[in-house]
């Protein structure tokens, strides 16, 4: 076992890992942090996506040890971020979800690419989730609500101006 | 779908990793973004029993730049290069290259020391560093060596690299102001590894031409690179003169591929040398 200190969701946290453990099952079992879910584990699915240090990243192919000092942030920690509280709402309006699996790395995905891209066309959009797999919606809800979510996101952004 | 027992170390220095490396002998791994290690362990198709991060090695995760080129440490990772926040000495190919790598989750990872030193074939940094003329630098238990990228890849999954060995950073000349280059990526699914991929560079100093996701090393394409070199702009005809080329070409090399394989390599190859006239080419309807 080895001693790990990191931050998880604006929580510090202590903890004591067997090397072996990726960081999804730690930040599940240690941190309760159950929006984490596993498909593929390895790396394919995004159903696992969450914040390391500011950036996505795939928590199944990633090792807790390794994770000594870092920021994470699951979706648990980012209920109250502007983006994720629009996507919540658009995911909701424009049909973006079915059985929920994929959900939680979809929405860290889309606040992702609308952080780093704002609004952006339906075929961008594609190519941008193709890394998130999503078993009932056929898509075409989750593009909408991703677009739904950029454009009343830049409308409030342009009324506190 | 979860590792076996592991131990994990995180020297501070080449030395300390190269001493690790040799001390744990087989069973010691070296460990970077993990993108593709992490999966691997996970699958069990690769066991560790000691892994050693060397993420935490000063420079590693630097660049350097002059005028003639850059220089990137090992732990770059393909985000870096794909938002230019490493100076790009390929006029936009690399950033271009590293954005069509995996995903955005994945590319905040993964880097490009561990591509190159794991060689799988259709990594999209073998054939990039390859047609940009890069240098490997790696440092063992010998001391410090470095190669031409081209000459890095021995066959699928094997590089020059000993048991030892430690990539420690990549070399990139940088392109002539004028130097236009083409590139595609054929896969079925967006962020998959290519299935064939191809790249061309016309330089006032110099033409290349390599194909890669060739199931080895990435393959220079030399009489190609003589016939794109004389071309003053992109007409139609010229493909059938650039696949008769490339065809030579891979008789030469001694590589054998099948014909569907030759077909998705030709394809890549004319889309690069049109991309590189600034011709865009004609994607098949309903994409
Ligand atoms: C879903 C998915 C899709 C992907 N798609 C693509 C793709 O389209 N194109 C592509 O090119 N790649 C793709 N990859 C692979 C990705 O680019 C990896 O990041 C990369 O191949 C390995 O880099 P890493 O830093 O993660 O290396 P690691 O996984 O840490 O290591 C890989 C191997 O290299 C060795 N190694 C690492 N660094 C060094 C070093 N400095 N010296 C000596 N040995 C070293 C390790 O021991 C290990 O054997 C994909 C990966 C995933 C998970
Ligand atoms: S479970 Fe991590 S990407 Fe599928
Ligand atoms: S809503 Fe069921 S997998 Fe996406």
């Amino acid at each position: 076992m080895q001693t790990i200190e990191l931050t998880v969701n604006g929580e510090p946290l202590k903890a004591s890992v067997d090397p072996r453990t990726t960081l999804a099952d730690f930040l599940r079992e240690q941190a309760d942090a159950r929006s984490i879910h596993l498909g593929c584990e390895h790396g394919v699915c995004g159903g696992c996506t969450i914040v390391v240090n500011g950036k996505i990243a795939r928590s199944c192919i990633a090792l807790a040890v390794a994770m000594d000092g870092a920021d994470i942030r699951t979706l648990e920690g980012l209920s109250d971020d502007p983006s994720i509280v629009q996507l919540r709402d658009s995911f909701h309006t424009c049909h973006g979800l079915q059985c929920g699996y994929c959900t939680p790395g979809m929405l860290i995905t889309a606040r992702d690419i609308i952080n780093r891209y704002g609004e952006a066309d339906e075929a961008f959009l594609r190519e941008a989730l193709a890394g998130n797999i999503c078993r009932c919606t056929g898509y075409a809800g989750i593009v909408k609500a991703v677009q739904h979510a950029a454009a009343e996101l830049t409308k409030t952004r342009s009324n506190l101006k | 779908m979860k590792p076996g027992a592991l131990n994990y170390v995180r020297p501070n220095s080449v030395q300390e990793a190269i001493a690790s490396l040799e001390e744990g002998g087989m069973d010691a791994k070296i460990i970077a973004g993990g993108q593709s290690l992490v999966p691997m362990l996970n699958l069990r198709m690769v066991s560790a029993e000691r892994l050693i991060d060397i993420g935490g090695i000063p420079g590693f995760r630097e660049f350097s730049a002059d005028d003639r080129e850059v220089r990137l440490g090992a732990c770059i990772t393909h985000e870096r290069i794909q938002i230019g926040e490493v100076t790009d000495p390929s006029n936009g190919l690399m950033p271009k290259v590293a954005s069509a790598i995996a995903y955005q989750a994945v590319r905040n990872r993964g880097t490009i020391g561990g591509s190159m030193a794991l060689a799988d074939p259709s990594a999209d940094w073998l054939t990039t560093t390859a047609a940009l003329g890069a240098t490997v630098e790696w440092e063992g238990p010998d001391g410090k060596n470095s190669c031409l990228s081209e000459e890095f890849v021995v066959a699928a999954y094997t590089t020059q690299l000993g048991m030892s060995d430690l990539l420690t950073g990549i070399r990139i000349p940088r392109l002539h102001p004028d130097a236009k280059w083409g590139t595609y990526k054929l896969c079925r699914k967006v962020g998959e590894f290519a299935h064939a991929m191809a790249i061309a560079i016309r330089s006032p100093s110099a033409t290349r031409a390599f194909l890669g996701a060739t199931e080895g090393a990435p393959v220079r394409l030399k009489h190609t690179e003589d016939v794109l070199s004389t071309l003053k702009e992109w007409h139609a005809a010229h493909a059938s003169v650039l696949s008769q080329s490339m065809d030579s070409d891979i008789a030469e090399s001694g590589r054998e591929f099948d014909d569907v394989h030759i077909w998705q390599l030709r394809t890549c190859l004319l889309r690069s040398a049109q991309m590189s006239f600034g011709v865009k080419p004609v994607e098949p309807e309903g994409l």
